[in-house]
């Protein structure tokens, strides 16, 4: 029986009491972030985690101003949710295109008290090897804060593919070896590229919030058994994958239940679901 | 003629789990002034089920036990999939939860109680439950109280 775990990749967009403060989010979640399940009080988040087995979450805002004119929950939300409950750890988002986007970042861990930045290259449309972006991995590694970036697939409409392919976060892993970086959802489609970037740079972490067709169990199985076996995660990889689960796109209990299934040695699961994230979130403190 | 509906949200805290609503449903009917008609109860989603049976714990089981065994989450492999296992873009996540949709429809989503003298007309066996399919969550039902009798404002 693994430990109780922390969710790397989750999304507040159906927190009904802060949609009631902040009607403006019920707009994000709809328009930006295109989820159309019910707004869900706070405490279904709080279940839903306890049925996964998960203690806290990351909840993760977006900031794609510049390119879409649109923040999916500000750094100032993310701090209120996170003041509403214990259970969840807030991540910073900024846009990369703004002349100003360090000292965001800085204020939003140091007065906001966040603890990493979450960056979506297809929304917000840069590539993360461009130079526009460097001031923001030097402040994110001088803070000492991890970046969790999108990678891979994107269904939003106005995305582009290309921003989210593994290879161009190549120069961003070999330029800042003391960055910290996660690679959301395995960058499916690129999951060979992903996990050999993973193997090459240990800075470079992958999280598990994968789901592009069938269904938890079915897809993860093909990814992280078929695509990739199951014993290079094991193997080489057991101190660079974190659990995540994109809820609310996904119900964290199934995506939960779909890597309990996939025949990790309990030592490894509780690296997954716990450790890692725990030595990537305590590094910057 | 009085008609009068009813809202009430019940939080399920377990994926599969049965919810005793009687009370919620005869507090309605005290509620709405009515003396002789009927009451309907209904669910508002299509991943859960409104159904009527014998308030005891192990029935509660063996309808869930019986019902993912008719209907299950992930079917045994190599038997047949859902089409539902796709991306709906309305929704803006993938689908599936077929399984729970089609336990939705073999339980049903709603049941109705004859009014007689202000109060449920049920067997005394009978409890009337929200059958949540797919949770935790927050989720809808409604009741609907019609008959004759004096309108209570109030409520």
């Amino acid at each position: 029986m693994r430990k109780p775990g922390i969710d790397f990749h989750t999304h507040p967009l159906l927190v009904r009491e802060m949609v009631e403060r902040h009607p403006e989010l019920a707009k994000a979640a709809r328009e930006t972030y295109y989820i159309g399940n019910n707004f869900q009080p706070l405490e279904t988040f709080h279940l839903e985690l306890d049925l996964a087995g998960i203690e806290k979450a990351v909840v993760l805002p977006m900031d794609a101003s510049t390119v879409a004119g649109a923040v999916v929950w500000t750094n100032e939300q993310v701090a209120e949710l996170c003041r509403m409950s214990t259970r969840f750890i807030g991540f910073a988002s900024v846009d990369p295109h703004r002349e100003d986007a360090p000292q965001q970042l800085t204020r939003a861990v140091q007065s906001l008290g966040l603890r990493g930045l979450k960056l979506n290259p297809p929304m917000q449309r840069f590539f993360p090897d461009d130079p526009l972006a460097y001031p923001l991995y030097e402040t994110a590694r001088d803070l000492g804060v991890p970046i969790l970036f999108h990678a891979g697939m994107s269904w939003e409409p106005g995305s582009r593919l290309q921003y989210g392919h593994p290879l161009r976060f190549e120069n961003v892993a070999a330029d800042f070896p003391k960055l910290r970086i996660v690679l959301a959802h395995l960058a499916w489609p690129w999951v060979v590229e992903a996990v050999a970037l993973a193997l090459k740079y240990p800075n470079v972490h992958l999280d598990t919030s994968a789901l592009y067709f069938d269904n938890p169990r079915d897809f993860l199985r093909f990814a992280m058994t078929q695509q990739v076996p199951l014993t290079v995660f094991e193997r080489s990889l057991r101190k660079q994958l974190v659990f995540g689960s994109n809820y609310p796109r996904v119900e964290i209990k199934n995506m939960a239940a779909a890597i309990d299934s996939l025949g990790f040695s309990e030592e490894c699961l509780n690296m997954v679901f716990r450790r890692n994230a725990d030595a990537l979130l305590e590094a910057g403190r | 003629m009085i008609v009068k509906l009813i809202r009430i949200e019940v939080q399920s805290r377990q994926d599969l789990e049965m919810i005793d609503i009687t009370e919620q449903i005869e507090r309605a009917v005290a509620g709405s002034g009515v003396r002789d008609g009927l009451v309907w109860a209904m669910t508002a989603h299509t991943s859960a089920g409104v159904l009527v049976t014998e308030g005891i714990e192990c029935l509660e089981r063996d309808v869930l036990a019986h019902l993912e065994r008719l209907a299950p989450k992930q079917p045994p492999e190599g038997t047949y999939g859902y089409w539902h296992n796709r991306y709906l873009d309305f929704d803006g996540r993938l689908g599936f939860n077929a399984g729970d949709h089609l336990k939705s429809i073999l339980s049903g989503v709603n049941c109705l109680f004859p009014v007689e003298n202000g109060k449920v007309v049920r067997g005394s066996r009978q409890k009337a439950y929200f059958v949540e399919y797919d949770g935790p969550l927050a989720r809808t039902v409604l009741i609907q109280v019609l008959g004759e009798g004096t309108p209570n404002d109030k409520t």
